[in-house]
């Protein structure tokens, strides 16, 4: 176990290097001059420069990637040009919309689709399966922004249960917040169950037609009971697999939408940035998103080891 | 339920009839929507890109525009023909690309050695472990928004996927027998490839591909919704949604239409997908 995990961490450390030199070259190689960008057209070639100074951006790109490696390491992840508010500052005041938002979608997700995915394998053939199969399939191709518009409008403008946007702080008032999130995080969870049903599905079909399925069945029990007893324990493991693969789609979603219902959270940051040429809020914010979905992916992996003898030895 | 099944169709009959459906479906669908693309070239209603004010806000069922006109007047239909070309312009662009450079890097991970495999592998997993929308925002901020742009981010999240799957699916046929007889025979590593795994591949990457087309349509409506993909006078279905969001509010029919053409035409290709793996893939049936 402990070569397996070492393997592993091994792959975290260098997947968090590469994607980290990806975003470094992306943004910096394909932005051109910074300083100027940041200044606009009108600006001085004093200014330009003195800016670049400042910030080091006048220094080898081998330099700079460095620097930025180094103090991310020491917690500094650097400041936005024009308000000078600090990236880590930036980010925590956004994680109290997109934490709850992304986690409780998941979590909305995975409540729907380990049953109808269970049920829809147990029912293969049968129309009532057939009709789970064909309702998962429309799902996928729902776009997660037109479902949230859907829903927003149904529970929003038509019935007026819910806001169809906006946000209330959590300390101003948690009630309000946690409505301003019940459309959002249902939209999420609607659409992450459709793409999981598929996958719960796919596992719970191959653990049925397993040898140890049969050997319960065989030795008196129902198929309910063999699936319940040793069935799910085993369709579990790819189920966390796909989940933790499901982490980027879930950010990807989450990102839409909190534009959908216009939350301040995490991606409408990035996305204001993006439009102001914050290149350091930007390049940061995005490593540290990517650090969080391979950091994810690894605990996943050891999991997936404590859990099954076989991957770790296979390993 | 009430499931009294006729005695002659076991289970396995009926998923058959059930395959064939979707197959059905998916290429009446797809053929519609390539259709009307191809037509957008050659005959619209009316300029989707030019306001006309005093036409502004038709409703739908209006005569010479049939599903009325956005808050410029401008007419639906139109654009919805227009967003049908950019979704193939895109999502096909992006399947291909990502299609062709994942075959490459899956066979030469699948036979060119442990060393050659291990790199190939790994890169995928960390290129996969990448949020693509994410990355889509950071591509969209240093090269500009654009059709470009989309196809580039595309091929950025679709080729690892896709190099697994060739990967996993060529080194299936290295094993086979006829692959060793071929080797006997004499037969150098690339005419192989060439000769006898590309063609019995063929099936998985046709599958792929459909699947990835599908996925890029969604990916480049979300990302043109966000306001980070194409831009006019390229028309898409997610700026059409973003616009009517922006505008007219969304319980407009206007958020309505590109909505239900996004759903229907990646209902079409998935559809389509599945049907070909059950008919060019058999190995994979029980799985789909």
């Amino acid at each position: 176990m402990a070569i397996y995990a070492l393997r592993k961490l091994a792959f975290f450390l260098g997947a968090v290097f590469v994607a980290s030199l990806a975003i470094f070259i992306l943004i910096r190689a394909a932005g051109g001059n910074v300083a100027a960008i940041v200044l606009g057209k009108d600006a001085t070639a004093e200014a330009i420069n003195a800016l670049a100074h400042a910030y080091g951006l006048d220094q080898p790109l081998p330099v700079q990637y460095f620097n930025w490696i180094t103090n991310m390491l020491q917690g500094d992840l650097g400041q936005s040009f024009r308000t000078k508010e600090s990236v880590a500052d930036l980010v925590t005041a956004r994680l109290s919309v997109s934490v709850p938002l992304a986690l409780s979608g998941l979590l909305l997700g995975l409540i729907i689709a380990i049953p109808v995915g269970t049920y829809a394998a147990r029912n293969v053939g049968k129309p009532s399966g057939a009709v789970l199969a064909l309702i998962s399939q429309i799902g996928i191709a729902v776009p997660v922004f037109w479902a949230g518009i859907l829903l927003s409008v149904l529970f929003g403008v038509k019935l007026g249960w819910l806001p169809t946007g906006g946000w209330v702080d959590w300390r101003e008032s948690p009630i309000g917040a946690i409505r301003s999130l019940v459309l959002p995080v249902l939209s999420l969870g609607l659409i992450m169950a459709a793409v999981l049903i598929r996958y719960v599905r796919s596992a719970v079909l191959d653990v049925m037609n397993q040898d140890y399925v049969r050997t319960a069945r065989a030795v008196g029990m129902t198929r309910t009971q063999a699936l319940l007893s040793v069935g799910l324990r085993n369709a579990a493991l790819p189920i966390v697999t796909i989940v933790g693969l499901q982490i980027a789609e879930l950010i990807g979603g989450t990102v839409i939408i909190e534009m959908v219902f216009s939350l301040p959270g995490l991606s409408r940051m990035i996305l204001a940035n993006v439009a102001a040429r914050e290149v350091i809020v930007v390049q940061s914010t995005v490593m540290l998103i990517i650090i969080f979905v391979i950091f994810v992916n690894f605990v996943v992996d050891l999991l997936y080891g404590v859990l099954d003898p076989r991957v770790r030895n296979a390993a | 339920m009430n499931t009294t099944t006729a005695p002659t169709v076991t289970p396995r009959r009926r998923r058959r009839l059930e395959l064939n459906a979707s197959l059905v479906v998916g290429v009446v669908l797809t053929i519609g929507f390539l259709v009307i693309a191809i037509v957008s070239f050659f005959w619209l209603p009316s300029n989707p890109n030019i306001p006309n004010i005093k036409n502004r806000m038709l409703p739908p069922g209006t005569v010479d525009h049939w599903l009325g006109t956005d808050g410029l007047g401008r007419d639906i239909i139109a654009q919805l023909m227009v967003g049908a070309r950019t979704s193939i312009l895109v999502g096909a662009g992006g399947a291909t690309i990502s299609l062709i450079l994942g075959t490459i890097a899956g066979l030469v991970a699948a036979a060119y050695g442990k060393i050659a495999d291990e790199t190939i592998s790994r890169g995928a997993d960390i290129m996969l472990s990448i949020p693509g929308m994410v990355t889509a925002l950071v591509l969209a901020a240093t090269m500009g928004s654009g059709a470009l742009t989309t196809i580039f981010a595309l091929t950025a999240f679709f080729t690892p996927s896709f190099t697994r799957v060739i990967r996993s699916a060529a080194m299936s046929v290295l094993q086979e027998d006829f692959i060793t007889s071929a080797k006997l025979y004499g037969r150098g590593k690339l005419f192989i490839l060439a000769r006898h795994v590309i063609p019995n591949i063929a099936g998985v990457m046709i599958v792929q591909f459909t699947l990835y087309f599908a996925a890029g349509i969604l990916t480049e409506a979300g990302l043109s919704y966000l306001g980070v993909g194409v831009t006019r006078p390229s028309i898409s279905w997610g700026m059409m949604l973003n616009e009517a969001q922006q505008t007219v509010g969304i319980s407009s029919p206007l958020a309505m239409w590109p909505g239900l053409a996004i759903v229907i035409v990646v209902l079409g290709l998935n559809l389509l997908g599945d049907g070909l793996r059950d008919v060019l893939d058999p190995k994979l049936k029980r799985r789909s």
